[in-house]
């Protein structure tokens, strides 16, 4: 019984994965400090795929953000998990999560501006954790952000830290707390009017440190570590509509004890701004 | 008898002539703002305008940061409340200018 509650644990590790809230012109994997306008509404879906060794993970979501002020903006998520481990194949709702965000600085000159944001987001244990493989982490998880954005006409520049905290299972697994780094740049090919179909090129470094998980107090061995990213990306926009994608290619794993390196991640949103 | 349409037709005419100029009379607004860099961001803008009784024609250029709207006769549009229309879009209003049509 108790080696079948341990079961989900290997799982329970790669939920770790961080979706950034779905936000205009933010970067696809890491975070920047867009906000929306006041009274702004934005609806969203993204597809998100990845694979770690036999593991495959694909999640629907649906995203809600609401801009309080033209500098503070709440938000929902909604996943749908399709996962796939060795052979077996569970589907259903994963850990909803809201967001905030709040820009306390910005400085804005002719065709530029300059921004900073604090972000929280809260993960709550909505998905079915007992399922194999699991849908949801069965904690409370929290997540705090700081971005720095630099916007353009041509040439963009985000950097982000993220910290995770992860709550205690009901099985007594607490999974490691990891720190998100994210470096940015991007670039406007053309320099199109503002009715025109836009895009911009996007280029991530992604680097993700973890602690190692503990089971009732004791350390998990095979858990924890670092893992970087080069992740390619692009936003294509036409007035309030948005396309965005990107796939995250490893460069450098640095894992604890026996683990699977991850193989891809790759993002797909839409977006709307109402 | 063609004399009469004619001159009928004449008379229409001017009297739309007449009346087309009310039409457009109003005023252009032509605003510079800071921090537009990309279309998307600046939908707002426009938004927030459409949302405005007697307001057309707005036009947003990036490259210049130049937001440019028709307000009809009647309708004035005040250096204050386009700060916090900026502000709320998430932009910094910098001047105004205005002409007559």
């Amino acid at each position: 019984m108790f080696l079948k509650k341990l079961k989900p644990v290997g799982n329970l590790l790669v939920l770790g994965l961080v979706s950034s809230p779905v936000l205009a012109h933010d970067p696809i994997f890491g975070q920047g400090p867009h906000v929306l306008f006041k009274e702004g509404v934005e609806i969203a879906t993204e597809f998100h795929s990845s694979k770690k060794g036999s593991e495959l993970e694909n999640e629907l979501g649906l995203e809600m953000n609401y801009g309080i002020t033209g500098d503070w903006a709440i938000g929902l998520e909604l996943p749908y998990e399709i996962k796939a481990e060795a052979g077996t194949v569970s589907s259903g709702l994963g850990d909803s999560a809201i967001s905030t965000k709040y820009r306390f600085w910005r400085k804005d000159s002719k065709g530029l501006q300059e921004s900073a944001a604090i972000s929280l987001k809260i993960i709550s244990a909505t998905g079915d954790e007992t399922k194999l493989p699991a849908l949801g982490s069965g904690t409370t998880d929290n997540i705090v952000g700081l971005s720095y954005g630099y916007e353009g006409r041509r040439w963009y520049r985000w950097a982000s830290v993220r910290h995770r905290q992860n709550g205690t299972s009901s099985v007594g697994l607490k999974r490691g707390s990891r720190t998100l780094l994210d470096f940015v740049a991007g670039m406007r090919p053309t320099l199109t009017s503002y009715s025109e179909p836009d895009m911009v090129y996007l280029l991530e470094l992604n680097g993700e440190i973890g602690d190692r998980a503990t089971l009732n107090g004791n350390t998990v061995t095979n858990s924890g570590g670092d893992e970087w990213f080069v992740s390619p990306g692009f936003m294509w926009t036409i007035k309030n509509f948005a396309v965005r994608g990107g796939v995250q290619l490893p460069v450098s794993s640095n894992l604890n004890g026996t683990q699977s390196k991850s193989d891809y991640r790759a993002k797909l949103s839409f977006e709307w701004h109402l | 008898m063609k004399k009469i349409i004619l001159m009928s037709v004449l008379v229409v005419m001017t009297m739309l002539g007449s009346i087309q100029p009310s039409f457009a009379a109003g005023t252009n607004y032509s605003m510079r703002v800071d921090g537009l860099a990309c279309p998307f961001c600046a939908y707002g803008i426009e938004k927030k305008f459409k949302k405005m009784e007697g307001i057309s024609n707005i036009n947003i250029d990036l490259d210049k940061g130049v937001v440019s709207v028709d307000a009809k006769e009647g309708v004035v549009l005040k250096e204050d409340n386009m700060k916090r229309l900026f502000n709320d879009s998430g932009f910094t209003f910098r001047s105004m200018k205005k002409t007559e049509k």
